[in-house]
């Protein structure tokens, strides 16, 4: 039993005679054998912001909106970037990917959409991960999908079915299915979202409110009048 | 005084009219340069980057962030429910600093969600600052991970869609530190199919994430790959293809392979992509002192090794190029290494199982200097 080192290549023979010696084998990455071999080298790294592109940054935002100002055009919204977003055109709604805004627009402004779930045929809400193929009848359903399946936060930001028309069509359908029920026991319960100020803020707004409920008021009074002119 | 002799003399709306041009194309000249000053200076940021409390050896004019501060900031945040591009700037310094920081931030009830909250805003630049908050943020311990992956692991992984390349960036960053840190948060990005988007970016024809995006593969397949999906590792065996060597983060392609146990696990695809491997093996370069180097070479072996021992002959004789796989050997078995060659001829016995060649016409053409196995 020797090692043996040639100069001059193995023959044939040789290599076969070597070869018989050695038995068929499979390596699996959790042998041993293979965990001793060689892996890439990784080391957690973190960035080192600077400030001088914050700073870059924030003057070029103010550059454009003082732009916008002196040409006198509508500010939609001073804080927004919108340049690298996905925005409807519609709504002015913006996503982060292609995938949301399409899901978007198909699921909020498309009438053929809407026609095809309410006649409920087949599923049609497509799961909020581009690379997932599942489809949903209706939203709740994919939002309990994406949360238990994907793990996604039950206060997803970019969740379609924030949006109001999406609510009345979802009314919509709901009477549709069940249009002799008057009670609305079979609604969902409200679950409070932690939301950190991105939805709706709480103010005491009384005065617009007594404004509109005065006027409102007001209109019902002279609708009164006007039946007992008629009367 | 030759336009005037030749008669054709500028009329005054047709000066405008130049001067109007010439005016464009000085401020498309402007804005092209403006541009192009920003893409460098991007890249120069880029390359900034520093392990947790190596920023205080580099820079000693460094402002010294404690835990108190990071306190003091946290709590800021979190009264205003919103961070400025400035306290997320001093959080980032902060977490370099030190893992204390990191655990004062991640102790703080509310806080993270103020980034997160920044992150899955409208504005790009905070959204930029909130993902270099985490990604520093993300240089923490495992249980700091996992906060990370709870709160913002779904954005972190939508954005890898995003157009903007420096939060894309930053995300990849964030994902990679995080799949190196806790296997229970990688098994949650998993389930976004995290894998499936990675090997998109890692193949994609723009390659500008294809580096980072192979280091998240490669840090899943060696932490997670038994976590990986069906669905995500039937994709990754349909395009394995799409790879080619000479791409960036074309070293990690097969030790990917071979850490997912494809061959094993979706056989008839990977043999199917057989006539690449071999490609990919021969093509690789074969410096076998770098590291970098050595990974293709290493794992290919082994990859086309575990194929011969799978398959039948049936399934194989349509597929390889026989004479490319010999010259590959014969490179691969001059580099003279022990271990490579023990590899090596595992994989040729492998071979000559399956009986599909003549053996002594095989043998006779390929050139084994030395051999560390004794006879």
């Amino acid at each position: 039993m020797e090692i043996i080192t040639h100069r001059l290549p193995l023959t044939a023979a040789q290599l076969d005679a070597i070869l018989n010696e050695i038995p068929v084998a499979y390596a699996k990455p959790t042998d041993p054998q293979c965990s001793t071999a060689i892996r890439p080298v990784f080391r957690k790294l973190g960035v080192l912001v600077d400030m001088d592109e914050i700073t870059d940054a924030a003057a070029e935002q103010k550059d454009k909106d003082n732009k916008q100002q002196t040409l006198g055009k509508v500010k939609v919204n001073a804080k927004t970037t919108q340049s690298q977003s996905y925005s409807c055109i519609q709504c002015r709604r913006q996503l982060p990917t292609a995938h949301l805004l399409d899901l978007h627009i198909t699921e909020q402004h498309d009438l053929y959409f809407a026609a095809s779930v309410e006649r409920g045929d087949k599923p049609m809400f497509a799961c909020y991960i581009e690379e997932c193929t599942t489809k949903f009848q209706g939203p709740k359903e994919r939002k309990d999908h994406c949360i238990s399946i994907h793990k996604f936060p039950t206060n997803y930001r970019f969740d379609q079915a924030k949006a109001p028309k999406h609510k009345s069509h979802k009314q919509q359908q709901k009477a549709a299915d069940d249009s002799m029920e008057v009670d609305n026991d079979g609604q969902l319960p409200y679950i409070k979202a932690f939301s950190f100020g991105h939805l709706t803020q709480r103010t005491f707004n009384t005065r617009k409110e007594s404004k509109n409920s005065g006027k409102a008021l007001l209109d019902v009074q002279a609708m009164k009048d006007a039946l007992e002119e008629m009367n | 005084m030759e336009l005037e002799a030749s008669g054709e003399v500028e009329t005054a709306p047709q000066a405008a009219s130049l001067r109007l041009e010439d005016t464009a194309l000085r401020h498309k000249i402007r804005e092209y340069a403006k541009h192009q000053r920003k893409d460098l200076r991007t890249n120069a940021t880029d390359a900034l980057r520093f392990g947790l409390g190596q920023i205080r050896d580099e820079i000693r004019e460094l402002e010294n962030l404690s835990v108190k501060d990071v306190h003091g900031l946290a709590g800021r945040i979190k009264r205003r429910k919103h961070a400025t591009t400035e306290d997320m700037y001093r959080l980032s310094h902060a977490f370099l600093q030190s893992n204390d920081n990191i655990n004062a931030f991640a102790a703080t009830q509310g806080a993270v969600q103020v980034i997160v909250k920044e992150l899955t805003g409208t504005n790009v630049q905070r959204q930029i600052d909130a993902a270099e908050c985490l990604c520093n943020l993300s240089l923490g311990e495992a249980h700091v991970c996992e906060k990370i992956t709870t709160l913002a692991g779904s954005y972190l992984v939508t954005y890898l869609n995003s157009q903007e390349s420096r939060l894309k960036r930053s995300c990849l960053w964030t994902l990679a530190n995080i799949l190196a840190s806790c296997q229970k948060s990688a098994k949650t990005l998993l389930q976004m199919q995290l894998a499936t988007k990675l090997w998109k970016l890692y193949t994609s024809d723009v390659q500008d994430y294809a580096e980072d995006a192979g280091i998240c593969l490669h840090l899943i397949a060696t932490h997670a790959g038994s976590l990986l999906p069906a669905e995500d590792r039937r994709y990754i065996a349909e395009h394995l293809h799409e790879k080619q060597p000479t791409q960036p983060g074309g070293e990690y392609y097969m030790y990917i392979v071979f850490q997912l146990n494809l061959v094993a696990l979706e056989s008839k695809l990977c043999v199917s992509k057989l006539q690449h491997f071999i490609e990919f093996l021969s093509s690789s370069e074969l410096d076998y002192n770098n590291l970098k180097q050595q990974l293709p070479i290493v794992y290919g072996v082994q990859v086309l090794s575990n194929i011969f021992a799978t398959l039948s002959s049936s399934e194989l004789n349509q597929q390889m190029d026989i004479e490319n796989l010999i010259n590959a050997l014969n490179k691969l078995f001059l580099l003279g290494n022990a271990n490579l060659t023990k590899d090596l001829l595992q994989l040729l016995r492998n071979l000559m199982d399956l009986n599909l060649f003549n053996k002594e016409q095989l043998l006779g053409k390929l050139r084994v200097y030395d051999c560390p196995i004794s006879v």
